[in-house]
């Protein structure tokens, strides 16, 4: 985007038991990507600094965003219904011609839906920006106007919420700030072995990526949420895990990743 | 928006064998959280058992319904205050919504969403129009339609949310203006600790079987459960509170009724099987200036009791992480207070965190006393 001279680099550790980003989703199936979405990380900044619903995003949504999965979590589904407080039959999703919307014919008195959450997850988002934005940012995190959630409503973040403002690159930043996992998470992860490093794998804000996502929100104004896309891709970083090297003294040597993992060739 | 005044309500409580909120195998729902399987109680099942609570808390005035009758309430207020017939007070009931855009459904009475709307919004509609009700009644449909346009009815359903359409939030997706932003956010409970699933195996012996002339039982089957000591956080706003409700005494009003009916309601599912009803081991209440404060993180290890305890242990680790969260960020609370059910150890234990140790109903004056100082700067 600019000059690591005139960026800072929001740093953000997303991490509860449950989370959920959705990306198009829409009615009974609400679906979740594997990691935080660009309209969830604007969603919860906009929450922090107090913008109503319908507010220009733009400042937002112009910062490059990268994500760094410190623990990747696994799926969770969650059966949901939905019926009326009174025992009533609820109403068709569609409205008619008149824009009214008729009640369930035969009636049906629940809605079945299916929420999926990422449970136990882990990560590192780095938002790049002016230092003034990035400041004010990092102040309105720290005492939000409304409260945060990562995703959705019922996934209150655990603290701390706000790694740092490095003046850095935004790769740099992500590569520079230590693993996130729990105990259990790091245990699962080195599966007995003690490398000095750790590869996490990062998606990043890029326009010559070579993926888009639909996530770029233009308003979150109730009548008219619309999403534009952006290009990402994807690349890994090495974090030190804080076992010692194996032999500091040869030099050169690039350090093996734990363990086999195809997905590496694949830049994944 | 210049405060960010938040107040977090903490809880544990434990359940015994149980299956208060099931997924659609009828097992209990679970999350993984610190790499182990936790018991889980969905947000959305607790803030319906906290609704149900409010039912008979709330002055009748105060309580919302989620109701299609909207209409249909108006035109019976209407009859009851004016000299209309059903059928005139139902026609007037329904014109009356028209400009709002809550459409009159198919069912005579029906408007067409689900309302989340509070029995004082309703009088207040009907103190619009019950003055000049004959006038209006008199009118052909066109001439009706016009009168109404000019009514705010539209602002009546924005202001003065009740109680639970405050804490809870509305959305009716096709008219912005009835939407209402929840101040409460209120977490999944999940277990301190780990749980296994355990399945409870039943067979079911027909009595009347005569002579054992059928050797066999006359049902069978499985129930998940599990036990667990659940940790519960739920935040309110009180700014977003105070917005939505307006008056300051409706503000402490629904917080302190929330935080009454948060901590005693339960899910009822399998009840009768289970009964397994429960009061929290320790509410804690926490009041900040800049954010809310999830305490989960208490958990990520999950506690471990080999010879019980599991609730005493979680208090403690509780209290440690609100230590550590206060030492780290340096960020004291402004309110703190907490009600029990432990030992004198762990009570000594929570008083370095939580403040002091007091019964739930001072624990609830002391909060209003609190949050009063707030409302009237």
């Amino acid at each position: 985007m600019t000059a690591s001279t005139d960026t800072s680099i929001l740093l953000l550790r997303l991490a509860a038991p449950l989370q959920s980003w959705g990306e198009n989703s829409k009615f009974n199936r609400r679906e979740t990507r594997t990691e935080p979405t660009k309209s969830g990380v604007v969603g919860l900044l906009a929450a922090a600094l107090g913008l109503e619903r319908g507010a220009d995003l733009s400042t937002l949504t112009g910062l490059a965003m990268g994500v760094r999965t410190d623990q990747p979590g696994t799926l969770l589904r969650d059966f949901h219904t939905v019926s009326d407080y009174r025992g009533q039959p609820l109403k068709q999703s569609g409205v008619n011609a008149k824009g009214i919307q008729r009640p369930t014919t035969p009636a049906k008195y629940t809605h079945v839906t299916h929420r999926y959450y990422l449970q136990d997850a882990a990560f590192l988002v780095g938002l790049a920006g002016p230092p003034d934005t990035v400041r004010e940012l990092a102040a309105a995190v720290k005492r939000p106007a409304f409260p945060l959630a990562l995703g959705r409503r019922s996934c209150p973040p655990t603290q701390p919420i706000l790694a740092g403002t490095p003046a850095s690159e935004l790769l740099t930043a992500l590569s520079s700030h230590p693993w996130q996992a729990n105990t259990a998470a790091r245990a699962g992860h080195l599966r007995g072995t003690k490398p000095a490093f750790v590869h996490l794998p990062v998606t990043i804000d890029d326009p010559a990526g070579g993926e888009t996502r639909q996530d770029v929100p233009i308003t979150f104004g109730l009548h008219d949420r619309r999403y534009m896309q952006r290009r990402v891709r994807h690349t890994t970083v090495q974090i030190p895990t804080g076992f010692p090297e194996p032999d500091a003294a040869e030099t050169g040597s690039s350090v093996p990743p734990v363990g086999h993992d195809p997905f590496s060739l694949l830049d994944w | 928006m210049a405060q960010h005044v938040r107040i977090d309500i903490h809880i544990l409580q434990t359940v015994p064998p149980a299956n208060l909120n099931r997924d659609d195998q009828g097992n209990p729902k679970e999350a993984v959280y610190g790499g182990v399987r936790r018991s889980r109680v969905s947000s959305q099942a607790w803030k319906r058992a906290a609704r149900m609570r409010f039912e008979d808390r709330i002055p009748k005035q105060d309580l919302g319904t989620r109701t299609r009758k909207v209409a249909a309430e108006l035109a019976k207020r209407l009859k009851a205050r004016t000299s209309l017939d059903s059928e005139k007070a139902a026609r007037l009931g329904t014109a009356v919504l028209a400009p709002v855009g809550i459409a009159a459904g198919k069912k005579a009475g029906n408007t067409a969403y689900l309302l989340f709307v509070g029995n004082r919004q309703l009088d207040a509609v009907v103190d619009l129009v019950a003055d000049r009700a004959d006038e209006l009644a008199a009118l052909d449909d066109q001439a009706l339609e016009k009168a109404m346009k000019d009514l705010p009815v539209a602002d009546q359903f924005t202001q003065n949310h009740p109680i639970d359409v405050a804490l809870f939030g509305r959305m009716v997706a096709d008219i912005p203006a009835l939407n209402v932003d929840a101040a409460a956010q209120v977490a999944h409970a999940i277990s301190t600790h780990a749980v296994e699933a355990e399945f409870d195996y039943y067979t079911a012996v027909d009595d009347a079987n005569e002579n054992d002339a059928d050797p066999a039982a006359g049902m069978i089957g499985s129930i998940g459960f599990n036990s667990a000591t659940l940790y519960r956080y739920a935040s309110i706003g009180l700014d977003q509170l105070h917005h939505n409700l307006g008056e300051p005494d409706a503000v402490l009003e629904a917080i302190d009724i929330f935080v009454d009916s948060f901590a005693r309601s339960m899910p009822t599912g399998y009840g009768n099987s289970f009964a397994h009803r429960t009061l929290p081991s320790l509410v804690a209440v926490v009041v900040r200036e800049d954010q809310p404060v999830n305490l989960v993180s208490a958990f990520e290890n999950p506690i471990s009791a080999p010879r019980g305890g599991i609730a005493e242990r979680s208090a403690r680790a509780l209290a440690e992480e609100q230590r550590r969260s206060i030492e780290m960020w340096g960020d004291k609370p402004a309110h703190a207070a907490f009600a029990h059910a432990f030992g004198p150890e762990t009570e000594k234990d929570l008083e370095t965190a939580f403040g002091a140790a007091v019964t739930i109903t001072e624990l609830r004056q002391g909060l209003l006393e609190q949050l009063r100082g707030y409302l009237s700067r």
